[in-house]
């Protein structure tokens, strides 16, 4: 008779087991690790008598301060999804739907170009654009259009800029295989039974690429609030957001057990976000979960 | 059958030497190495670590016999607070008088410096060693304000022209809760425009009104905002300013009539360290006046030592006397740091856009 079927799930386990370990080494044991420093007074590598404590998010809590940078990285976050959304899915769209093969080429190479050079000097490149004496702000004054230069960066819109820019293309790769795989011809069937154009992208396509948005936007967005370099270079030090104030936290006050308490918060209100995004996305694709 | 074994055997050792041979080139640079002792420091990158790495470093290793190992990549301390106390990952830390106060205070240096084991000590001006110094100050730069000379702004004595209006959009300064220039600068204002240094609340007030300044987080940003004109008039330390002599830019360094905050470049030895001994040396080795010379004139810093002799152009600008030393006001990082938690929450809504 032939093997059971058990056997053959134990090897493809097996199979999965180092990309399980390396999962748990680097993901499961830091973060439990930050778990643990959160509640505890200090470093019990290198600190004798230590004790455990909730005085790290009692801080967090007496201090209104605290909530406001969490919201302010969450705004930043969402503006920044919602923009490459914006901007991504057509570009997705056309990329999955274009005919010629070098069209589709030169679109993949459009979208990966600015892949190959570094977030830092991005983010400069930016600030070459946007500050006071700036290549838009020198034009404009030249121009005799304004009188002082305009506040282009050190904002959250200059943040938002750089950070759309940059995560653009991981918005649009997510979403072509996505859109890439839907039957054209139920647009086309939808067309044949009286709908419009528009209509065939609202009911058709747009649904059934609700998973790629999903993933995409979830990326995006746990980028974007985990983004430290352009929130500090763009913000000019003027918009705290919660990665900054966790390195300002080990960097310069030196309370790693604060730091990694704000660090849970981010992990905590980001997975409460997953879920309440994912849930919102199944109920308006009418499943109720996203498989 | 002789002759095969032969053949056989010659070329099985001719491959074993070969290995051998190689692998002992390969090796033997790090055996040599490995019975050398090894001294951990911190130190800058810049012109700082160039003329460490390829002047002043190799004469130390010469003279005692042993290896520097640098570490030039920041924040050096919460590594240090990360390392095992009993074997520290630093014998020798050099970083600026506030993190040396919170290192001390977390055990994680020595408060003091020996005087019989660092005798070069007995030749330092007063503030060097001060109960304001945790270690021993090799080094100081004069915080001041910096400005723009081809803006027509005319001539500034006090710290207090940062607050007029006219420099709205090109006034500059630092971002305090991890910058020692914005710390620092915080006390200056306390003493500015209230009872003294610890007058937060006058301190708060008049950051308060210092809006819009730009903030940067180190002062080679804070030069190149002076550089390209985006800063017009900022505080800033006396060696980011002259280190541009001689290269025709319109930016100088004025020294405030209520005096200048001191930037004190600190060395202090680890209580776990292994190489004690060679700490120490290293210590008495930087305040050398030939070594404090060689520094002074490549960085623009202050030395400590009294007995330097600096060349006229460093000596008619940098703090070599005892009465230039005079101006420079010492800054109470041990209440400072006490304070920091509520100062940073503060100032970071103080400067929040």
């Amino acid at each position: 008779m032939g093997r059971p079927v058990g056997s053959h799930i134990n090897g493809l386990a097996l199979l999965i087991l180092p990309s399980a370990l390396l999962f748990a080494l680097f993901f499961f044991l830091p973060i439990g690790l930050m778990a643990v420093m959160s509640l505890l007074t200090g470093n019990p590598v290198v600190v004798p008598h230590i004790a455990f404590t909730t005085k790290h998010y009692q801080r967090l809590a007496d201090d209104s301060y605290y909530l406001e940078v969490i919201w302010t990285t969450i705004r930043i976050g969402l503006w920044t999804t919602l923009i490459a959304l914006l901007i991504g899915y057509p570009l997705a769209h056309w990329m999955a739907r274009i005919k010629s093969r070098a069209g589709h080429a030169l679109l993949l190479m459009a979208v990966l170009a600015p892949m190959l050079t570094g977030i830092v000097v991005r983010t400069f490149a930016w600030m070459t654009l946007l500050s006071d004496k700036g290549v838009i702000n020198q034009i404009l004054l030249s121009l005799g259009l304004i009188e002082k230069p305009l506040q282009l960066m050190y904002n959250e819109t200059g943040i938002i800029i750089g950070l759309v820019h940059i995560y653009v293309p991981f918005m649009v790769l997510t979403l072509t295989g996505v859109i890439g795989r839907i039957d054209e011809r139920l647009e086309q069937a939808a067309e044949n039974l009286g709908a419009s154009p528009l209509r065939a992208f609202f009911e058709v396509t747009l649904p059934l690429s609700l998973p790629g948005i999903l993933a995409g936007s979830l990326l995006v967005f746990a980028l974007a609030i985990s983004a430290y370099v352009t929130p500090i270079l763009l913000g000019g030090f003027q918009i705290m957001t919660l990665p900054i104030l966790i390195y300002q936290q080990i960097s310069a006050n030196f309370n790693i057990g604060f730091a990694a308490a704000l660090g849970m918060v981010l992990l905590v209100i980001s997975f409460m976000l997953v879920v309440a995004y994912n849930h919102m996305l199944g109920l308006v694709s009418g499943q109720r979960e996203l498989q | 059958m002789t002759s095969a074994s032969r053949a056989h055997l010659t070329r099985r050792r001719l491959l074993a030497a070969g290995a051998s041979l190689g692998l002992g080139a390969v090796a033997a640079p790090y055996v040599a190495r490995a019975e050398e002792p090894v001294l951990n420091i911190t130190g800058w990158g810049g012109k700082w670590g160039d003329v460490m790495s390829t002047e002043i470093g190799p004469a130390f290793e010469k003279e005692f016999k042993c290896k520097l190992r640098t570490d030039t990549a920041l924040p050096f301390l919460p590594k240090l607070q990360a390392s095992s106390r009993a074997a520290p990952i630093y014998d020798v830390l050099h970083t600026n008088s506030n993190e040396q106060w919170a290192a001390a205070e977390m055990g994680l240096v020595e408060p003091k410096v020996d005087p019989k084991l660092v005798p070069n000590i007995a030749d330092v001006y007063p503030y060097a060693a001060s109960d304001k110094i945790v270690g021993i100050s090799i080094f100081t730069s004069a915080i001041g304000l910096g400005m723009r000379t081809d803006k027509g702004y005319g001539p500034i004595t006090s710290w207090k022209e940062l607050w007029d209006a006219k420099y709205n959009g090109v006034r500059g300064g630092y971002v305090i809760p991890v910058n020692s220039l914005g710390q620092a600068f915080v006390m200056m204002c306390g003493t500015l425009f209230g009872k003294g240094q610890t007058d937060l609340d006058a301190a708060y007030a008049a950051l308060e009104k210092l809006k819009p300044i730009k903030l940067v987080d180190f002062t080679g940003a804070m030069e190149k905002l002076f550089l390209s004109g985006e800063v017009g008039l900022g505080v800033i330390h006396d060696s980011g300013i002259y280190r541009y002599d001689g290269q025709n830019q319109p930016i100088d360094f004025v020294t405030p009539s209520e005096g200048v905050l001191s930037l004190e470049q600190v060395l202090t030895i680890t209580p776990g360290s292994k190489m004690k001994e060679l700490a120490n040396a290293y210590l008495n080795y930087m305040l050398r006046p030939e070594v404090q010379k060689r520094l002074a004139e490549t960085v623009w810093y202050s030395p400590a030592n009294k007995k330097v002799k600096l060349e006229a152009k460093y000596d008619a600008k940098l703090l070599t006397t005892p009465e230039k030393v005079s101006k420079l006001i010492q800054v109470d990082w041990k209440w400072y740091n006490a304070q920091k938690d509520a100062i940073d929450s503060r100032i970071n809504r103080i400067f929040r856009a």
